[in-house]
């Protein structure tokens, strides 16, 4: 649906989350962080958490406002959602 | 739908090779350009990504294909932690060999001493050479058991190894430079994976500051467990801080400083800082120096049903900085200690020991708890709370529950 579009774009244009992980439903390829595929246990809520807050290198889009609220709710679902697929 | 995804996928295709797009990117989500990394990751066909498919799988929980867990009851009984079931936990990719080139020339300079000097790797192993044993503990082992679900892999007690490393001891390196230079508080050591990422190097670049008495115990090793340091644990040379948190044990080892101040990447300054739940900041303390901690290896609910009888408790014990003095073992919850014998080699304060007690049960359940001291400390009953999930060494959180039939 709409949502899944936008999250599509924004995990590969607006975040380029898709410059440093693998989400094969997005076809991208980074190698910087994990390969989304592959991490156990990933939902909504933890992806919520860890774009909000940053991980290590990954950026807090959240706390650094490069993302918005809307954004980051809307990529979240967007790769709960994508996981596995 | 499918003409979007054609148009973003089209984009995707620019985005991979193209700068100019990569640029307009990284404007927008404020980062810098990033160059696709070499692809190390693919699934292997144990399930392993390629870059560690040697590894045992069986030996392994895989949280990630960058964050690799040793199964409780895999963690070496016979004291080393085999290279085959040591985890794995990666902040940058893998270097891999076409990166890496002929590893003799791999280079390390050395700064903040009377006499700066850059070494090749030969160059290294003609001036000294050690061997010593180390526990490799990543710094948020025992995460999975905080209940507030701290961000990160939830590792229960398999971020953790005992290995045998050879190299050079730092501070012949130290003295080979004419010693350190006055005024250094700091012992700093760079990783060179970032550079081929084009991140902010402020951001990936991987550099630890440790207090800078560290050098008297540290090496620069080359060979784990008697091979050639792999590439995934920081081949071909990687630092070796005894004592300290996996994280300071430096990977890819590009350069040693003795320094003023602490490095001001992230991964000094904010990340890996212990502090409290829903606070953050440089002035919280570092993942510095591993706290005393055992746990049981066996029997847990991994291996299987107990008979009633004669059975042998075994696990590990380390003392973090100091030597590991003892180590205690209840089957009923705490509620009762008895002291295990240790057991095998001692390879020194820096190593775990095993220990073991050996005791009679009858059919029924347990909770087996392990409490190790070094004489000065001992292992809390409850878990530090922090933000993260750090230095969890509570005996509460790591007994285990068997059933004795």
């Amino acid at each position: 649906d709409a949502k899944m579009i936008k999250g599509l774009e924004i995990f590969n244009e607006t975040a380029a989350c898709a410059a440093c992980h693998i989400l094969k439903a997005a076809g991208s390829e980074g190698n910087i962080g994990p390969n989304l595929d592959t991490v156990e246990g990933l939902n909504y809520d933890s992806v919520m958490d860890i774009v909000t807050h940053g991980l290590g290198v990954m950026p807090a889009f959240g706390e650094d406002e490069i993302l918005s609220k809307d954004e980051i709710d809307i990529v979240s679902f967007y790769v709960a959602n994508s996981v596995g697929k | 739908m499918n003409k979007n995804k054609t148009k973003l996928n089209l984009n995707r295709r620019n985005f991979l090779t193209g700068t100019a797009t990569l640029a307009g990117i990284a404007a927008t989500a404020s980062v810098v350009p990033i160059t696709i990394a070499n692809a190390n990751h693919s699934e292997g066909k144990k399930g392993l990504p390629d870059f560690i498919s040697w590894k045992d799988r069986d030996a392994l929980i895989v949280h990630s294909d960058k964050g690799i867990e040793t199964h409780r009851s895999a963690i070496g009984e016979s004291l080393v932690t085999p290279n085959r079931n040591i985890y794995i936990r990666n902040n940058m990719p893998t270097m891999t060999d076409a990166q890496i080139g002929d590893r003799k020339k791999w280079k390390v300079s050395i700064e903040g001493v009377k006499n700066p000097q850059t070494f090749t790797l030969a160059q290294l192993q003609k001036l000294g050479h050690e061997t010593m044993a180390t526990i490799l503990q990543c710094s948020g082992n025992g995460r999975g058991f905080f209940e507030h679900k701290p961000r990160g892999s939830q590792w229960k007690t398999g971020a953790a190894a005992c290995v045998l490393w050879t190299g050079v001891p730092m501070k012949t390196v130290v003295d080979a430079c004419g010693g350190i230079s006055g005024g250094a508080v700091y012992m700093t050591s760079e990783g060179v994976d970032h550079v081929p990422t084009g991140l902010d190097p402020k951001k990936a670049m991987i550099a630890r500051s440790v207090p800078k008495k560290v050098f008297k115990d540290a090496m620069l090793a080359w060979e784990m467990n008697g091979v050639p340091l792999p590439n995934a644990h920081g081949g071909p040379l990687r630092m070796v801080t005894p004592g300290y948190f996996g994280i300071n044990n430096v990977k890819h080892l590009g350069k040693v400083a003795f320094t003023v101040e602490q490095s001001s990447v992230k991964y000094m300054k904010k990340s890996y800082r212990i502090s409290p739940i829903g606070k953050k900041g440089s002035q919280y303390p570092s993942c510095w120096e591993m706290p005393v901690k055992s746990w049981i290896t066996r029997p847990t609910d991994e291996t299987g049903t107990v008979k009633a009888g004669k059975v042998q408790i075994v696990g590990v014990a380390m003392g973090g900085t100091k030597k590991v003095r003892s180590v205690k073992v209840s089957v009923d919850g705490g509620s009762s200690w008895k002291k295990a014998k240790f057991i095998g080699p001692n390879l020194g304060k820096f190593a775990w020991r095993q220990f073991v007690l050996e005791t009679t049960l009858s059919a029924g359940s347990y909770n087996i708890a392990s409490l190790a001291s070094n004489g000065a400390d001992k292992q809390p009953e409850l878990r530090m709370e922090n933000r993260r999930g750090y230095a969890h060494n509570g005996w509460k959180d790591h007994s285990v529950n068997i059933t004795v039939v």
